[in-house]
């Protein structure tokens, strides 16, 4: 007799995720190279270029070619000549290193190190409000799913919507009117103050959390309003799904029949989750504006102004790579929970 | 090979019970108002019989199968009336906790669409679990092997079933799912509603075979619910027929399909095509079946249809006539001589 829960095929199914996740590592691969591609087309051709014009201002405060050629050379650390398909080649070659090469507004600065500080300022608060959002709007979205005819499914159902029609910069100015001036707890901008060392110790890291809740929560605010409507609906949808009636026919018990409804409505809400968190990388662009903190959003915009080609190619390049490896998270992560879907492949 | 497990895992009634419907009204909300899906519904059903239930869509054939289990879902509720079951009392006054440990452990309740029963996230044998935690099974074990007992007898590999999802298992296998969970937790009132209406005619045949069996050795007492006259004649021994939210005919199958005493019933069986002979002599019924906001208030619901309409038709509900061994509801039932069909 064998007993009553076999796996079954173990190896297939280890060997179906292998071989999903090479099909993903190529089409990612050259998912990045299109980008890469499109970027430095449109980048180096957008109006005004740095280089050529500290070039011309140097010959116009009377320098000869030569000297000028150099001083510009000796002060981006580089010089770009050649063609443009010359360039390009040697932008790829150097990615294939992971070098990015050097920032053009701030001199001697690798575009890694820019984007890798910009990075960790920006996951704090996207990351910790896409989180505080999704774990909030699910919640209540499980509740105004169930509960649609009451008086408080509907007040969460029209908090939703109202929140989620408002933009997000309005609700940052709302924030840091109310916060700031009005009652002015919290602090108007910056990641953390000036005169605490950075480090693990009590007064940097109070600092920290000071200054990352109004970004916290206006992005928490911002998205609540998306995930309780899109988990009001997928509630209502599977409740009116056949197999949680049959469920509650079989007299099974509130808890269970509760834990079917949510699983199967949670399930299209994580392919949105792992999307929005590789999103994440592209920054919140209005919020660090607002509160003035130094994330890739910030950076982003700040090269664009500066025309600095290497930064605003490597801002493109690691949100394409966040949003790809986010693509490929959320479809692993869909074929853990869904059977459907793994034995599908 | 014994399927009963344990009696001690089992309380409550192990003999077959009887069920009484006694005056059942199931009203639904529509912007109409609350109209009758059933209207003053009552049916005994004997114990350790196979009735069937038969009749048009839209007759109330799901509704009244729903009351037997208090799941009349919303917007429809059960107006009036009282579902008396043995061992269980009136259902139609349980509720919460009790009426919960009564589905699934005194009734089971096999789908209309059984082929989306399970949940698609989950294996059979985990659902299996979670009956038995909802039910508080103190042997999950033993539960687990009464479940592959059942599939075995079934025809299906009980093993690697239960470790299946839904979306790995075929239409027929999934409806004989459907059935081990009506059966595993040794339920004896057990109401199947279509359980073979999406499968093809072998896998109909096996399945009824498989139900006859299974309600002969366990002693159950067993409701189905058909459109299809032919899956009735094939399995039950008593037959109810309904029409417009009420039951029409109700006896032993062999008469009433026999020698059909309601004008309906004798319709019925009239538009059923015969395999040999000629499709003409096969008559639909004319007209159409009532729906909820078309059913008549006053009189017979069946008179607009009826090849015996009579003037009393008009204004008074048919009194309900024994005839024989069966209850006949209609007022030219007895009064004239029966037309009988020869095929």
């Amino acid at each position: 007799m064998t007993p009553p829960t076999t796996p079954t095929r173990p190896g297939s199914r280890t060997r179906a995720v292998t071989r999903r996740l090479a099909g993903h590592l190529a089409r990612g691969l050259a998912m990045i190279w299109v980008v890469t591609t499109i970027s430095f087309v449109i980048i180096r051709n957008i109006p005004g270029d740095p280089v050529r014009g500290q070039y011309e201002t140097l010959i116009e405060r009377g320098m000869s070619p030569d000297q000028a050629e150099r001083a510009t050379a000796a002060l981006y650390g580089f010089l770009p000549t050649g063609s443009l398909w010359d360039q390009y080649t040697g932008y790829l070659a150097a990615l294939a290193h992971l070098d990015l090469g050097q920032s053009l507004s701030t001199p001697g600065t690798e575009v890694t190190t820019l984007i890798g500080s910009a990075a960790s300022w920006t996951v704090l608060p996207v990351l910790g409000g896409t989180l505080l959002s999704f774990l909030l709007g699910v919640t209540l979205g499980v509740y105004a799913g169930i509960r649609r005819s009451g008086r408080l499914g509907d007040l969460l159902s029209i908090s939703g919507s109202l929140l989620h029609g408002v933009p997000q910069y309005v609700i940052g100015l709302l924030m840091l009117a109310i916060f700031t001036t009005l009652w002015p707890i919290f602090p108007a901008g910056g990641p953390v103050d000036v005169e605490f060392t950075p480090g693990l110790n009590a007064g940097y890291l109070a600092s920290l959390i000071h200054h990352a809740t109004l970004p916290v929560l206006t992005y928490a605010l911002a998205s609540y309003g998306g995930w309780v409507l899109a988990m009001k609906s997928s509630v209502a949808t599977v409740l009116g799904d056949d197999f949680i009636l049959a469920a509650e026919l079989r007299g099974m018990s509130r808890g269970v029949v509760f834990r079917y409804v949510a699983r199967n409505a949670i399930l299209p809400l994580f392919t949105i989750l792992a999307l929005s968190l590789g999103m994440l990388f592209g920054g919140a662009i209005f919020i660090e504006r607002i509160f003035n903190y130094p994330g890739l959003g910030l950076l982003l915009v700040n090269s664009i102004g500066a025309r600095d080609y290497a930064l605003m190619g490597g801002t493109f390049l690691v949100t394409t790579v966040a949003i790809i490896i986010a693509n490929i998270a959320a479809d692993l992560l869909y074929a853990v929970i869904d059977p459907r879907v793994r034995t599908a492949s | 090979m014994t399927i009963d497990p344990d009696p001690a895992a089992a309380p409550g009634p192990h003999a077959a019970p009887g069920v009484r419907v006694r005056d059942l009204t199931v009203v639904y909300r529509t912007p109409l108002g609350e109209l009758p899906a059933l209207h003053g519904v009552s049916l005994a059903i004997e114990p350790g019989t196979i009735t069937g239930l038969v009749g048009e869509s839209g007759s109330g054939k799901s509704t009244l199968a729903l009351s037997l289990l208090n799941a009349v879902q919303p917007p429809g509720r059960i107006a009036a009336g009282q579902v008396e079951i043995d061992g269980l009392g009136d259902v139609t006054r349980l509720g919460g906790e009790e009426l919960r440990r009564a589905r699934g452990r005194h009734l089971g309740y096999v789908f209309q669409a059984a082929q989306n029963s399970l949940n698609p996230l989950k294996t059979v044998g985990k659902q299996l679990l979670d009956l038995g935690r909802s039910h508080g099974v103190a042997d999950p074990a033993a539960l687990v092997h009464d479940a592959r007992l059942l599939l075995d007898r079934m025809g299906l590999p009980g093993a690697r079933v239960l470790d299946s999802c839904q979306h790995e298992l075929s239409g027929g296998m999934r409806q004989r799912v459907g059935i081990m969970f009506a059966l595993v937790l040794n339920a004896h009132l057990v109401i199947l509603d279509e359980p073979t209406t999406a499968l093809d005619m072998i896998t109909q045949a096996a399945i009824l075979r498989i139900i006859r069996e299974i309600h002969k050795e366990r002693g159950l007492t067993t409701l189905i619910v058909t459109h299809d006259i032919g899956v009735a004649a094939e399995v039950t021994d008593r037959l109810a027929v309904m029409y417009g939210g009420r039951v029409v005919e109700h006896g032993p199958t062999t008469e009433v399909l026999g020698d059909p005493g309601h004008p309906y019933t004798q319709g019925l069986i009239r538009a059923i095509p015969r395999l040999s002979g000629d499709i003409d002599a096969a008559r639909a019924l004319p007209g159409r079946p009532p729906t909820l906001g078309t059913v008549p208030v006053d009189g017979c619901v069946f008179r607009e249809r009826c090849p015996r309409r009579m003037d009393v038709c008009e204004t008074g509900e048919p009194p309900v006539a024994w005839l024989g061994d069966r209850t006949v509801a209609c007022h030219a039932a007895g009064a004239a001589p029966r037309e009988k069909e020869h095929a």
